[in-house]
């Protein structure tokens, strides 16, 4: 796989008898298999508006972070016209560059626009006075595990509903098979497992009003204890996203947890002969009968204050996340999951897909979405995420004695950093 | 006398076949020692080199591979797509080459004054110089980022790339130094003549420091071909950014095969391995007249 | 002498007023920056938001921490390896003294971005030449970037190897400045070449590698390239992160100025300590 600037100059080209509009050319900066649906979704776009042409520049979630920041630091200089960003880290932006996004709502993103959308996507775009970006896709968080390996240690993943039927399943699925290790976690680069385990049992780094730091509540407490037990049964090893990939594709690791659009991510980087062997199942949860839905990630388009296209940008945007055509595109070449309501009663999410053993994914992650609690990001995401990495990694290597003390020492970091209350 | 001679002799060939036998000895330990860690530090150059060369597969396998692949184009094709890597590296040439003229020229004048010149202030002026060398980067970067890229909004230009790194104490005092050894006479003689200061400097000082200057100059370039922070902070298109940016933002990107990046480090690597070989002796010079006191 | 002033800031003017510009006005501005909350429009002062918080930061002492390892790790071993590489280059009897040079003195010239992405590949875990050479021979390579100490191990091996060479030329400028003569007469009295190295060559080799500790402190001081791409900005779990990381971190993706800045105080203030600690020490005994 390679990163690849497409244009949609052939299209242009086929069509540039026809048209006198004037032309116009858009840069879009996107990561991974998302900046890929971008560019699947050109297409669609071109056959409505051949005159404006589409870069799409795929690079690292990280580099995408660090030159957005970067740009609007530097007031918008070098900023594409169209930016992704991750919605719990948009506020990051909205608070220190207000300036840095362009306003929507001039493009003509109105309330029925934003009615579209789950509300707890618009959360962080609308600040009132201004619309910051479009809701692009949601995580619901979902377990892919390999059917086969599950199979030789028969273990019924439908059985596995708390955390606690997941350690013995670990246990069985790695006595079976030779070399591989039930799970995988960022461990030492990010606190994925922690959070998508603490948004399940309702529980976030800052309460919904983003006033307070709730990251040493009991829903957390629980999350933390859950990551420790299964590190220490030795189910889980770290590896950062690209390999979780690689592990996934080597067939070292049974099961992966992660947000729906991990679904592209692994179908396409998987050996083909992977075709089947994969499926999908809810979160366990810590105690029966518990909630089994969660989010992780999901992304925002921004067009800069800068471009000097915002029409055509926003013309873009408008058709890939607000049209079921640009979000069901997605959804099929790259597992994408839209938060654009109407979308979700496409035809398509209730196929089965073949790639996961003729299971309807689709039906199945869709069905966790009115479960999932909001998470707020607040503009000291990043600072919390950084504070609770480490925090992890000294609860595992057993510097406090209980997951609480860990967190109510997070929490007075936190709460140091950003100058915000501990919640009561 | 004759006796004493015969057996100074006698004791002086002694020594020296004692002095041959212990010099095999130390030779073969010197060398003992020396090969096998000189190939070990060439390793990580040899393998850059042959690594360019290798598809994935290659790279995966789990055998060690010391011979060249067959992919050393399609990693520079990829490379090429991926980041623009050789627009990047005109990018990289320009602002070295700007950056060495102007520095030089500023650290040349800056170190004549300082040689040449009683003046108000001169003690103040050699000791912020001198007090600057100690002191790292970070102490500006944040205020230099803040200046350039939000209050003269020149983020991604050539300007921001170039004139905030043209400060820098060690090219003074290497100018000084090299001007210091110059014969003093021949720059009063010049006065008395009557040529004029700027005159002076420009066609008798300028032209005999000119092997130091060669070594500053290839100090300069190497330093700005492979700065790496100054410009990951100030450029963000990819257009703009020099090759060791566009290098390290391939790093850590599982999309981006390995050949390409280590492609990159080739190209990136091998015009400076170049001016090592030629040019040695300035080379030489340019690290060592740092320490010179 | 009037005229003499005019025309030396003449020749001093343009270097001056880089300096002006680009230094010593961000000096003040940073210093200025280091009171304020930058978190939220606006700043606002609020000094317990940045040097309020530094001394308690357990992220800040974990990255201080971290450069003080590689200081008292790597610059020692670094600068011992030097010596004794200058010593051996050095040597009358050695052969093939270009390609020694040239293998010694490579490292030198390669970007921190070209020899980053090398070591960051030749580790690596599964298929890096280092645990495969490892294998070869029996022995299980450690998964260099998922261990703390295995990580830091990394990145000390690669920044001696990048800047060994470099030290060794300095201080082989510094033994060729020894002159001979020194030596025609100890060898008259008989001394064996260790004491020659222990009782002449190294007192006199003093200031040289004074030089290269201080320039190698404040390189260590510095420290950004290295953590941020072999070990994947700081990993794992912040046990490589330096002082350049973290003031990065904070920075340039928490926007968090106000705090970078009394990081960036306290590097500084910590590197002209250290550097005037190795200078005292080194004038002691004159």
């Amino acid at each position: 796989m390679h990163n690849r600037m497409i244009t949609a100059t052939a299209v242009l080209a086929l069509t540039a008898g026809m048209a006198m509009a004037e032309k116009s050319e858009i840069t879009v900066w996107g990561w991974g298999v998302a900046a890929s649906s971008l560019m699947a979704t050109v297409e669609g776009f071109n056959a409505l508006n051949p005159d404006i042409t589409v870069n799409v520049e795929q690079m690292g979630y990280s580099q995408v972070k660090s030159r957005v920041l970067a740009a609007c630091a530097a007031g918008g200089t070098g900023l594409p016209d169209v930016f992704q960003f991750q919605n719990v880290e948009m506020e990051l932006i909205t608070a220190q560059f207000p300036d840095c996004a362009a306003d929507l709502a001039e493009l003509g993103f109105g309330d029925d626009d934003a009615a579209k959308f789950p509300e707890f996507k618009m959360t962080a775009l609308d600040t009132g006075d201004k619309i910051h970006g479009m809701p692009w896709d949601t995580g619901p968080v979902m377990m892919f595990y390999r059917r086969d390996f599950y199979e030789n240690a028969g273990v019924d993943a439908a059985s596995i509903v708390t955390w606690d039927d997941f350690i013995e399943a670990g246990k069985k699925v790695q006595a079976a098979n030779d070399g591989v290790v039930m799970t995988n976690d960022n461990l030492n680069g990010g606190a994925e497992w922690f959070r998508m385990i603490a948004n399940e049992q309702g529980c976030g780094y800052f309460t919904l009003d983003g006033e307070s730091i709730s990251i040493n509540q009991p829903g957390c407490v629980a999350a933390l204890d859950v990551l420790k037990t299964v590190v220490d049964e030795g189910l889980l090893t770290a590896g950062d996203f690209g390999e979780r990939l690689q592990n996934s594709a080597a067939g070292a690791v049974a099961t992966q947890m992660n947000g729906a659009w991990f679904e592209g991510s692994l179908r396409t980087n998987v050996p083909e002969d992977h075709a089947g062997k994969w499926g999908m199942y809810l979160m366990p949860t810590v105690a029966e009968g518990g909630p089994r839905a969660a989010n992780v990630g999901g992304s925002l388009l921004a067009i800069s204050n800068t471009s000097d296209n915002k029409e055509a940008a926003y013309k873009y945007i408008d058709y890939t996340l607000g049209t079921n055509e640009g979000q069901i595109t997605m959804l099929r070449e790259y597992g994408l999951v839209p938060s654009l309501l109407s979308a979700l009663d496409d035809p398509y999410v209730a196929e089965p897909r073949d790639f996961w053993g003729g299971q309807t994914v689709w039906l199945d992650v869709l069905a966790t979405l009115d479960d999932i609690v909001p998470a707020v990001g607040t503009p000291f995401f990043g600072d919390a995420d950084q504070v609770m990495q480490a925090t992890q990694i000294a609860y595992i290597n057993g510097e406090f004695s209980t997951a609480q003390e860990a967190l109510d020492d997070a929490a007075r970091q936190i709460s140091f950093n950003t100058g915000l209350p501990i919640a009561e | 006398m004759s006796t004493v001679s015969t057996q100074m002799t006698s004791q002086n060939a002694k020594r020296v076949r004692t002095r041959q036998q212990t010099d095999r000895f130390n030779s073969l330990l010197i060398h003992a020692v020396l090969v096998p860690v000189a190939i070990l530090w060439l390793m990580p150059v040899y393998m850059m080199f042959i690594f360019a060369s290798m598809g994935d597969s290659a790279l995966f396998s789990p055998k060690i591979l010391l011979l060249p692949g067959k992919e050393a184009w399609s990693n520079l094709v990829n490379l090429q797509a991926d980041t623009a890597f050789l627009r990047t590296l005109f990018n990289s040439v320009v602002v070295g080459i700007v950056y060495t003229i102007l520095s030089v020229t500023l650290t040349a004048m800056a170190g004549w004054a300082l040689v040449r010149y009683q003046f108000y202030g001169k003690t103040v002026v050699t000791a912020l110089i001198l007090g600057t060398m100690t002191l790292p980067f970070f102490v500006v970067v944040i205020p230099q980022f803040i200046m350039i890229a939000r209050d003269f909004g020149m983020a991604n230009t050539w300007v921001a790339l170039i004139l905030p790194p043209l400060f820098n104490s060690l090219g003074v005092l290497f100018m000084r130094q090299a001007f210091s050894m110059l014969p003093k006479e021949l720059f009063e003689a010049a006065q008395v003549e009557g040529v004029k200061e700027w005159q002076i400097f420009l066609y008798v000082a300028l032209p005999l420091a000119r092997p130091m200057i060669a070594a500053l100059s290839i100090i300069l370039f190497l330093h700005s071909w492979n700065n790496y922070l100054w410009p990951l902070l100030i450029t963000n298109e990819r257009s703009m950014m020099t090759a060791p940016v566009a290098l390290g933002s391939l790093i850590g990107n599982t999309d981006i095969s390995w050949g390409s990046i280590m492609m990159g480090a080739s190209l990136l690597t091998a015009p400076m391995l170049a001016v090592f070989i030629f040019l040695q002796r300035h080379f030489m010079a340019g690290i060592t007249a740092g320490a010179v006191k | 002498m009037r005229k003499r002033n005019l025309t030396a800031y003449g020749f001093l003017t343009p270097y001056l007023a880089i300096f002006a510009v680009f230094w010593f006005w961000p000096i003040l501005y940073s210093f200025y920056l280091s009171f304020l909350s930058t978190r939220r429009l606006p700043w606002s002062w609020n000094p317990g938001m940045t040097w309020g918080r530094i001394y308690q930061d357990p992220a800040f002492f974990n990255a201080l921490w971290n450069t003080l390892k590689i200081l008292l790790i790597q610059v020692p071993v670094m600068i011992a390896l030097a010596t004794i590489l200058a010593v051996l280059l050095n040597s009358r009897l050695l052969k093939a003294r270009g390609l020694m040079r040239f293998a010694f003195f490579a490292p030198v010239v390669i970007g921190e971005a070209a020899y980053a992405a090398v070591f960051r590949l030749m580790f690596n875990a599964e298929f890096g030449i280092v645990n495969k050479t490892l294998g070869q021979m029996g022995i299980e390579g450690p998964n260099w970037f998922g261990h703390p100490d295995a990580a830091m191990a990394v990145i000390i091996i690669a920044v001696t190897w990048r800047w060994m060479g470099y030290n060794a030329i300095i201080i082989l400028s510094g033994l060729q400045s020894i002159p001979e003569d020194v030596y025609e007469a100890a060898k008259l009295d008989n001394v064996s070449p260790r004491q020659q190295f222990l009782y002449i060559t190294l007192p006199l080799l003093r200031p040289v590698i004074l030089f290269c500790i201080v320039l190698s402190v404040i390189g260590s001081m510095q420290l950004f390239a290295e953590p941020f791409l072999i070990t994947n900005q700081g990993g794992p779990g912040g046990a490589t992160e330096t002082l350049g990381l973290f003031l990065y971190r904070q920075g340039f993706l928490n926007l968090n100025f106000g705090y970078a800045s009394a990081i960036a105080y306290t590097i500084a203030a910590l590197a002209v300590a250290i550097s005037a600690l190795n200078l005292w020490v080194g004038r002691e005994r004159e």
